[in-house]
Parts: structure tokens; sequence; C-alpha cells
């Protein structure tokens, strides 16, 4: 289930990210050429999906087109991060992504039929159709009883997301404590480096987007090393739909840092083999980021605040 | 040794954010700033990297909050479409009565907190007065951060009146009612202060001007004439108090011609779900991007128009420093980020100090007032046409935020708090 989804939401954005951060780890520099072929058999995609993507990092400024020579990067990719993320973000427009955006933006109810799809984006019943397809494998939608479809839960809300947070603080500490845990060096080692590398530069912002990129990665990887079963495919689908549908929770920096740095004592933990201590930690990260802010709070009236949690 | 200074805002996101402005300024001049602060309000200075101390439950919190904000809200949201002074008998009395109740109730557990800090000195943003807070053995700061009218003056209208400065008759008839209102509140709260050591305040006061420093949160473009000058011994006007807050990237819409506008009303103003909703309604008719602060409140709402998006919260200075317009409810907070940042204010004031805001706003040619709810779909849509295409109003706006990024209210704040406990910076 968690290959098919990755697969199916491979989308240009991912891909672009995937370009620089690859063409960061080969040490490219601007100037550099970047071969289809090559980028093609790195990600593990055809020539065709390299192309779009090439078209989108030119339109963000990232490489530039030079007739009868190909593509070239227009910048040192070590000089990106955060500015890539938030021109990324906003750059892919698949039908897939707007039905997406449109359901996280409330414009959409619940139950939809195809024909206001079609109507909707002015497309052909084919493209709806392929489009509810993706969202269905990734858990986003699901056939009801009609020619309709229903939207299935998803972080949307302060709600969704506090619901988010329990279960997590249920099966994630759960996860790392089921005997046999390993951790997957070949990944953790590259998603260590980024958080230092993000921690280290103490003079630019985070940026939201970057750090929710990095925060699933952590949290699929520790996912991934658990040795139950159940534990593991639950929670790598629960991340996968986080990492497609949560917004930006308009955190503060100090805690976007805080959280990274709770990721690298995670990492600490694990690797010295102490998963106890690591779970512990891991509820403590998640406790922390549960959103504490008050729903109601006014000047002149009296203080308290927690309005029932909308489900 | 670096000075640690307790900070004890009041239960509101104005207080609250507007000291975290100043902790974050103290803290780059090395001082250690600590949060004092209710239970309900836990985690949201940690979230910007601040120690919190808690107030303990007290047997008034042991309630379901869910069902006390119910009947809260239940009781006095047809009064937010009332006069400020049809308000008076309606909210304000009562609310004073809760307030005292509250200051009574955490007096005890604040003591425990500051014998426990043991700070240089405690920073106070606040309404009332807490007498802990007076003895705590260290100077304490005063921060007048609602509306420049928390300070009476004979030419200053009267707090919580939306009144304009010169409206003689009305000043009477609002402070006949506003004493009337509180006597019983103010009568039980005096008792109280004897009882702790301090003498009584005057009729309609909860909190008195520190001996120490008095932190004026009214920038100059808003700034009112006073009979009686105030002591600049002890008083430091602050050209608004902007906190460092996360980037926001604003998101692309469906519908992504136009300007910016920012809406947000506060948390408690959000709960009015219906309102906003119906705003959102007349949004979808104009040429421009809307983004909505709806609070806890997402859940109601369906069909939302391509050209506008909700969120549960929003760095809002981020925001507003995007904005081409801020619709608000006339919190000062609210208000001096708007100037901070050069944006027209649109007030829509339903409570307390958002009528004077609003008012004042409104006669510095700043931004426009308007009744909370008593709008047509059209008035509401040519107000913020009209907004969006002054040009005049953009240059005094420009002028306001030249001088507010040029002295920093929060950082002024910081060297006063050093300076009063001894402290160079």
């Amino acid at each position: 289930m968690t290959t098919q989804r990755d697969g199916t939401r491979k989308t240009h954005a991912a891909l672009a990210r995937q370009v620089m951060d690859l063409s960061r780890a080969r040490a490219l520099r601007a100037g550099d050429h970047l071969a289809e072929q090559v980028f093609a058999g790195l990600c593990g995609v055809s020539r065709t999906p390299i192309r779009a993507t090439f078209k989108i990092l030119e339109h963000s400024g990232f490489v530039e087109y030079r007739a009868t020579q190909g593509y070239f990067l227009a910048v040192d990719p070590e000089a990106v991060g955060a500015s890539l993320d938030s021109q990324l973000d906003t750059s892919d427009g698949s039908l897939a992504d707007r039905i997406l955006a449109d359901r996280l933006a409330r414009r959409l109810e619940d139950v939809q039929s195809v024909s206001h799809f079609i109507r909707r984006y002015g497309v052909t019943r084919s493209a709806v159709l392929n489009a509810l397809t993706i969202l269905h494998q990734d858990g986003i939608i699901e056939r009801v009883p009609g020619q309709a479809w229903g939207f299935r839960p998803i972080l949307d809300t302060p709600g969704a997301i506090d619901d988010s947070l329990q279960f997590r603080l249920v099966l994630e500490p759960a996860a790392i404590l089921a005997p046999g845990f390993a951790l997957d060096q070949t990944r953790a080692r590259p998603l260590r480096l980024q958080m230092q590398k993000a921690l280290a530069a103490s003079d630019t912002w985070i940026g939201a987007a970057a750090f929710h990129r990095q925060d699933t990665e952590f949290h699929q990887l520790i996912a991934q090393g658990s040795a139950n079963r159940f534990a593991r495919d639950a929670l790598m689908a629960h991340h996968s739909l986080r990492r497609i549908t949560q917004k930006d929770l308009g955190t503060p920096e100090f805690r976007l840092r805080q959280s990274l740095q709770e990721h690298l004592d995670i990492l600490d933990s694990l690797e010295m083999r102490q998963t106890e201590v690591a779970a512990d930690l891991m509820s403590l990260h998640l406790r922390r980021s549960r959103n504490q802010r008050p729903d109601a709070a006014n000047r002149g009236s009296p203080p308290m605040m927690r309005l029932p949690v909308p489900k | 040794m670096s000075p640690v200074i307790a900070f004890f805002p009041e239960a509101s996101f104005g207080a609250a954010l507007n000291c975290v402005a100043i902790a974050q300024a103290l803290m780059r001049r090395g001082a250690v700033p600590v949060f004092i602060c209710h239970a309900g309000f836990a985690g949201v200075f940690a979230e910007y990297g601040f120690k919190e101390v808690h107030l303990p439950l007290t047997r008034g919190d042991a309630r379901s909050s869910a069902d006390y904000w119910q009947d809260f809200i239940n009781r006095h949201l047809p009064h937010f479409a009332l006069t400020p002074l049809q308000q008076v008998p309606t909210y304000v009395g009562p609310t004073w009565q809760a307030i005292v109740d509250t200051a009574i109730a955490a007096e005890a557990g604040l003591a425990e907190a500051l014998a426990q800090i043991r700070p240089s000195a405690v920073v106070l943003d606040n309404v009332i007065m807490f007498p802990a807070v007076a003895q705590a053995g260290c100077p304490w700061v005063r921060v007048i951060s609602c509306a420049e009218t928390e300070l009476p003056d004979p030419v200053v209208p009267p707090y919580l009146s939306g009144l304009a400065p010169g409206d003689m008759a009305g000043r009477a008839a609002f402070e006949t009612a506003y004493i009337a209102a509180t006597a019983a509140a103010h009568a039980r709260y005096n008792d109280f202060r004897r009882l702790r050591g301090l003498r009584a305040l005057p009729a309609g006061q909860f909190l008195e001007l520190s001996p120490d420093l008095n932190l004026l949160l009214s920038p100059d473009a808003v700034r009112y004439d006073r009979a009686l000058p105030l002591d600049p011994a002890t008083t430091l006007y602050l050209n608004g108090c902007v906190r460092a807050e996360a980037a926001y990237a604003v998101p692309v819409l469906p519908d992504n011609r136009g300007p910016l506008v920012y809406v947000s009303f506060g948390s408690l103003g959000s709960i009015d779900t219906g309102l906003i909703d119906r705003m959102i309604r007349v949004f979808g008719t104009i040429a421009a991007r809307f983004i909505v602060n709806v609070g806890g409140g997402l859940d109601a709402y369906h069909q939302v128009p391509d050209n506008v998006f909700l969120g549960a919260w929003f760095p809002q200075p981020s925001v507003v420093a995007q904005s081409d317009l801020f619709i608000h409810h006339g919190g000062n907070n609210s208000l001096c980020e708007a100037l901070y940042f050069g944006v027209p204010s649109l007030v829509m004031p339903y409570c307390w100090d958002g009528h004077d805001n609003a008012m004042r706003a409104e006669m510095q040619g700043l931004g426009l007032r308007l009744h909370r709810s008593d709008w047509s779909g059209l008035g509401l849509r040519a107000a913020i046409e009209g907004l969006l295409a002054d040009t005049a109003m953009r240059r005094r706006l420009a002028e306001a935020a030249r001088q507010m990024q040029d002295q920093p209210g929060n950082e002024a704040a910081a060297v006063a708090i050093l300076a009063a406990i001894g402290q160079r910076t």
C-alpha cells in the first residue's frame, strides 16, 4: 500500500525536489549540465516526467534552458533550501492536487458527483476519473453509492490534527518499542545531515514547508523501522496522509527548531540502541507538538478557553 | 548574572503576544523572560522559546470550560451588536465581575509563582492589579496595551466608550453608566485590595500606574492630546510591539486575482461563525483575495469561494506585512500591526477596547469603522473597495509605518525595563 502511495504521488514538485537534492549530493554547481537520461535513471522514472520537472525548475528560476544543449543549473543547489519549497509548493497543478487543495480549503462538500468535478474544473470525464483514482489510492476519497465520491477524513481542521497527534502518541512510541526495531541507516544519515544543516543556519528561517517535509520523512523513517508490521503499515499510511494533506499550522520558528532537535535526539537514542529512551523522547516530542493555543480568549473576558474540539 | 523578568499577561492573545514581542527583545539583550500564565494558555509561550510557570487550577477552573464558554457565548453574542453605551450594563459590568473573581482566585498562586521565580522585575499586561505583583519585592512594570483610553484624562474619551474627543455630552452619559455598572465589582475589588494591603482605587478604576515604569502602547499616529501630561520619568510611549513570527507563504487560490485582504476578529470573534460566513459570501463578489482567520470554527464553513482561504491560525505579522487591507475587531495589537506595515484597517468592533481603537483609526484617517453586523453586502463591499483605492490614506499609513519601524516599541520597552532594574544595555 505504501509503495503504491509513494508511486502515485510522485508529483512534479516532488521530482523537482529530488532533482535538486541529487544535484546537491553530487556536488553540482550553477552552470553544470543536467542530463535527462541520468536524472531519469536516478529518480526511477522515464525522461518525459523529468523533462516536465526541468521545465518547472526553469519556471522557478532554478535551472535554465539553452537551445540545442538542454538544461543547466542556474543556481548552486546548496544555496536554495526553503525558497525551493515555497516556489514548488504552489507550482504543481495536477487535477488531483487541485481537487485536494479545494477540499482542504473547504470548497468541496463531503460527497461530490463526477459531473460536478467535470463542470468545476472544465476537464473530461476520463481526466476526472484518473484524478479520483489517484486520490483513492492516497486514501483521500472513496466511491459512495450512485455516481459519486465521498471524501475521507484528512488533516484539515484543528480537531483532525488533534486526533492525528493522539493517534500517533499511542502508536509511534509503541512502534519503536516492538522488539526488533531496525533503523535504516542509509536513509537516516542524509536526513540527519539535512536537519543538522537546517539547525546550523541560525540566521535564516527554516520555513514551514521545508520543516513539514523533513518532519514527515523523519516519522516515516521511524515507522519503517518498526518490527510490528501492523503498526508500521498504519503509521506509514497516516504519515503519507499527513504529508499530502496537512497545512502550515503557523508554528513559531522556535518550535520548528526545537522539533528538529528532538528528532536528532531520538535518532541518537536509536543509534545507541536505547529504544526505551527513544520511545519516551518520541512521546515528549508529540506532546509538545500538540497545538496548545486556546480556542477563545479576549481582552476583558475571564481566562479559560478550550472549546470542545469539533470532530 | 542574567536578570530574570517575569511576565504576567492577561489571558488574551493581544496581551500575550504583545509580551512575547517585548520578551524577545529582552532575550536578545541577555535577560531571561519567564511567563506566568493561566493553565488555558499553557504552551503558547513555550512555542516561542520561553519558560512558563502555570498558575494552579482553582475551583472555578474545574468546571468544564466547554460549558462555561457555551454559556458565555449564548449570553453575550447578542450583546456584541449593541452600542458601547448599551454594552455597559449588558457586557461590561458582568465582565468586570468575572475579572475581579479571577483576580481574587489567582492571587495565592501568583504570589507562590513569584516567590519561586524571584524575578528582577514583573511585567504586568492586564486590566486589573494583582496585589502579589506590587508585593513581589522588585520593580513592577505596567503595560497599557488595550488602548490609550485606559489612562483617564479630562480630554481623552472614557475607556471602552468608543467616543471621539470633545463629545462631552456622550462622555457624561457614558461615565455615569459605567460607574453604576461597575460599582458592585469595584466595591468588592477594593475590599480585596485593602485586605491585601493596597490602597483603594477611585470609582471605575481597577489598576493604578506603576511607580517604577509604565509602557503605553500607543503609536504616534493614534496618540491623544492630554490635558494632564503623563510623567515622562515613569511613562514611555511605545510605537507598537510587533513580534517576530514565522514567515508565511500566501497560498495560490483558484481565483488568484487582485489585492490581498486579511481578516481576523480574534479568537472570541471567530466564534460567531454565522457572521463570518455572511462576510465570506460578500468576499466572493469582490475582485480580491481574502485570507480569513476562523479560529477553531473551521468545520462550520462549506462551499468557500475560490478567492477566499480559511485557516485556524496565522502568523499574523507575516500575513499583515503582505496584505493590502486588514479587516479586524480593533484589538490594539491588530491595529498596531496594520500601522507598523502601513496597511489600512477596516475595523468592525464587537466589544471592549475595539470600540476605542476603531474610533481612533477612523478619526486619524488610518482606516474605517463599520458596525459589526449591521451592514449590507453592498455596503461592506463598498467599504472594502474604497479602502483599497484610498491612496491618500496609504500615504498617511506609509508615514506611520516609517515612524514605527524606525523606533520599534518592543526594543524601547526592553531597554526601559532593564534601566528600571539598573541594568545598562
